[in-house]
């Protein structure tokens, strides 16, 4: 059996187990793979000094960092067998991430069972009601394709995208919201500030969620998380214990999701699917600590590198991670007042 | 040690600009100027008290402060005031101006807010200033220094602490006569007053002409306030990239003991990491210490700027090369060094200054701006007046 129907076949059981020894050894050998198919990486690798031979743990498989696939093509594969490509926002002068992949089996076979378990995990379906435009709005998202597979294969009628040629589709949200069937609304953090901003009170079932993902400083105003929660809380009823937060980006297959709904009174925390694994390492000297650099491990990248060392910090918290914030880019720096926040 | 910060409501805040409008007028050139001759003392106990206190306030190396100031300061004495009073308010037949500068500072260096808060008192103005929240001693080091030298303009200063995002405050000092504001570009446009300084963020470049390598002079100019001050050299211009990267990574390799960079946090960590790892993965030639990196890149491209030691080389040949290389950075290019040009220097300080550089020098006086800086192209003193057509003779 290839190491990608082993991957495939471990993210289509039914249960989740914590299996280090399988994770160690599919990283490996994905490692050794991805090593051998794509040039730029073995090259990186071999400046370390680490190869597939000589390592001992998937600890020690380098990582690239984020900013890397807006420079380099890392595909394990002919660049004529990309059957999609996502990219990471931004405007159209400025370089985007780019994620080539080969199959969007993997992409799909771990963002569903991760979609399922964090966001409904008493629910077979919901109305799932995205705050984000759909794919055939913007093909390279992988935010929007996320949500559309949802949709697909996990949402009931009524379903959709809200959001037009950048503007939020109020009275059609409302319509679509006014049921008493399970509910899920979901989209991008400063899509929700629009919705409060547009101070339109949605009357939300009971067994309502909101699951929202992705950074919102300076795209309309900025809130701080838990000022956003609130806010929700009370504009659209559904209590600050069922909002999670999803942690992904374009770079990697797999998400991380709050812990809230999985197991309500536990201490909110992010956690992954088990063909993930998080390090948090100080970026200086790469040693594993409480409070660091987020590093992902992610099986689920089958046809790029499955170690992506992140721009993120984040803590330990009981068995996953609490993320301190997101850093926004260095682009427009260039001195220290540039990160000083004279107005917040 | 530095006072308790204090947080006074929006009402407290307009009071104090109240009292400090009673208290301003008349030009106070000379009391400045005192203050400045003080500081510019090697033996000043202002410099001493930053000396001691500046490390744990804002991370930077003790050596690193000690280096910086006797740098900076040593041209801004009581003379050098004068002659700028000269050059920007020839005559000095004004009285001076009344009214209250409120000054929102940012950053860690010590150099700008000094000057932030001695321009406006030198014209007669009185000044309400808000701690940077990573330099929250000079200030009131700067306050210390009026009532030892110049207890005249004591009353005259009121330092003021609260959180940058704290609007209700931020709008109640920007009641004041005069606004100079630092910070990022998108916080600073959001200030509203009646008159507005902004000083947003900035950056430097070197630019190196055929066979011209100041590495020592570069490393210096790089490692001053470990890159975070707006004159510090993000990237380096150079016909030979390779060779001046080598050197410049040489040079940072022996400054490393002199002056030992400071902390840094681990979102910068991360970045400076990342843009590090980023650029082996392209495989340019990337040389790297404990607390320094220099990639040697292959185009003129600009790109991220972790600071904290961390500097790309670029190859651009000649005057026009560096021109259109460094377009891109125009909006926020604060100091070009320059060495190498030969009979080309003229063209290629005209580009620079074409360009938005408000300051050009030669490696290894980046740091040390003279005190008629005209930074961001705004006059030092002369901004703090009022314009005026006069056509009568008095």
């Amino acid at each position: 059996m290839s190491v990608e129907a082993e991957i495939l076949a471990w993210m289509r059981e039914p249960l989740w187990g914590s299996d280090d020894e399988r994770f160690d050894a599919l990283a490996r050998a994905l490692f050794a793979q991805q090593f051998e198919r794509c040039p730029p990486y073995r090259g990186f690798c071999e400046r370390r000094g680490r190869t597939p031979q000589s390592i001992a743990s998937w600890r020690e498989i380098p990582p690239v960092p984020t900013g890397a696939f807006k420079e380099v093509a890392l595909r394990c594969f002919p660049a004529e067998r990309t059957v999609h490509t996502f990219r990471t926002s931004g405007t159209s002068t400025q370089v985007r991430g780019e994620l080539h992949l080969d199959t969007l089996e993997f992409y799909e076979a771990s963002l569903l069972p991760s979609f399922a378990r964090f966001l409904l995990p008493d629910l077979a379906e919901a109305r799932i009601l995205v705050l984000a435009p759909s794919p055939s709005e913007v093909g390279d998202s992988s935010l929007s394709h996320m949500f559309a597979v949802a949709i697909r294969e996990l949402g009931s009628q009524g379903s959709g995208f809200f959001v037009e040629q950048g503007e939020l589709q109020l009275d059609a949200l409302r319509r679509a919201a006014d049921t008493q069937e399970p509910l899920l609304v979901c989209g991008t953090a400063f899509a929700f500030v629009h919705l409060l901003d547009s101070a339109v009170k949605l009357e939300l079932p009971p067994s309502a969620r909101v699951m929202e993902t992705g950074g919102f400083k300076g795209r309309s105003r900025t809130l701080q998380r838990t000022e956003l929660y609130l806010a929700l809380e009370g504009q659209l009823g559904v209590p600050v214990e069922r909002i999670v937060n999803q942690y992904g980006m374009t770079e990697l297959a797999s998400q991380f999701h709050d812990s809230v709904l999985l197991e309500p009174g536990g201490p909110r925390r992010k956690l992954g699917p088990p063909w993930t694994r998080v390090r948090l390492v100080d970026p200086e000297n790469d040693e594993e600590c409480e409070e660091g650099t987020i590093v992902v491990y992610d099986l689920a990248n089958t046809g790029s590198v499955l170690a992506v060392r992140t721009a993120d910090l984040a803590r330990r918290v009981a068995g996953g991670f609490e993320v301190l914030g997101r850093e926004p880019g260095a682009e427009a720096r260039g001195c220290s007042i540039a990160a000083d926040e004279l107005l917040g | 040690m530095t006072p308790a910060r204090t947080a006074p409501t929006p009402a407290e805040i307009r009071e104090r600009l109240a009292a400090l409008r009673r208290e301003s007028g008349g030009l106070q050139l000379e009391a400045v100027a005192r203050v400045l001759d003080g500081w510019s003392q090697a033996g000043s106990p202002w410099r001493a008290r930053l000396e001691r206190e500046l490390p744990a306030a804002t991370g930077f190396s003790p050596a690193v402060v000690r280096e910086g100031l006797e740098l900076a300061l040593a041209g801004w004495s009581g003379d050098a005031l004068r002659e700028l009073a000269e050059l920007e308010m020839p005559g000095g037949q004004r009285e001076g101006d009344s009214g209250v500068a409120g000054v929102l500072l940012a950053g860690s260096l010590p150099m700008p807010s000094i000057l932030s808060l001695l321009a406006p008192l030198a014209t007669g103005r009185a000044v309400l200033a808000k701690c940077a929240s990573r330099d929250p001693v000079t200030p009131h080091v700067v306050a210390r220094s009026l009532r030892d030298t110049a207890p005249e303009l004591a009353a005259r200063l009121q330092v003021v602490d609260f959180r940058g995002d704290d609007a209700e405050r931020v709008a109640a000092l920007c009641e004041a006569d005069i606004v100079v504001a630092t910070g990022a570009d998108e916080t600073v446009a959001r200030v509203r007053g009646r008159r507005v300084l902004r000083h947003g963020h900035g950056l430097s470049v070197a630019a190196l002409g055929p066979e011209a390598c100041p590495a020592a002079e570069l490393a210096l100019d790089v490692a001053l306030w470990d890159q975070l001050g707006c004159l510090s050299p993000v990237a380096v211009y150079a016909q030979d990239a390779d060779a001046v990267a080598e050197a410049l990574a040489k040079a940072l390799e022996q400054l490393e003991t002199r002056l030992p960079r400071g902390s840094v946090d681990a979102h910068a960590a991360t970045l400076a990491r990342n843009e590090r790892d980023e650029a082996e993965l392209r495989g340019v030639p990337v040389h790297t210490g404990n607390t320094w990196t220099v990639v040697c890149e292959r185009d003129a491209r600009p790109r991220p700027a972790p600071l904290h030691r961390f500097v790309r080389v670029h190859p651009a040949s000649g005057v026009d090369a560096l021109a259109a290389a460094l377009a891109p950075l125009a909006p926020h290019l604060a100091g070009v060094a320059l060495a190498g040009f030969g009979p080309e220097t003229p063209r290629a300080v005209d580009a620079a200054i074409g360009l938005g550089a408000s300051r050009v020098c030669p490696p290894g006086r980046l740091q040390a701006p003279p005190l008629a800086w005209p930074r961001d192209g705004i006059g030092v003193l002369s901004s703090q007046t009022r314009p005026a057509s006069i056509e009568i003779t008095y």
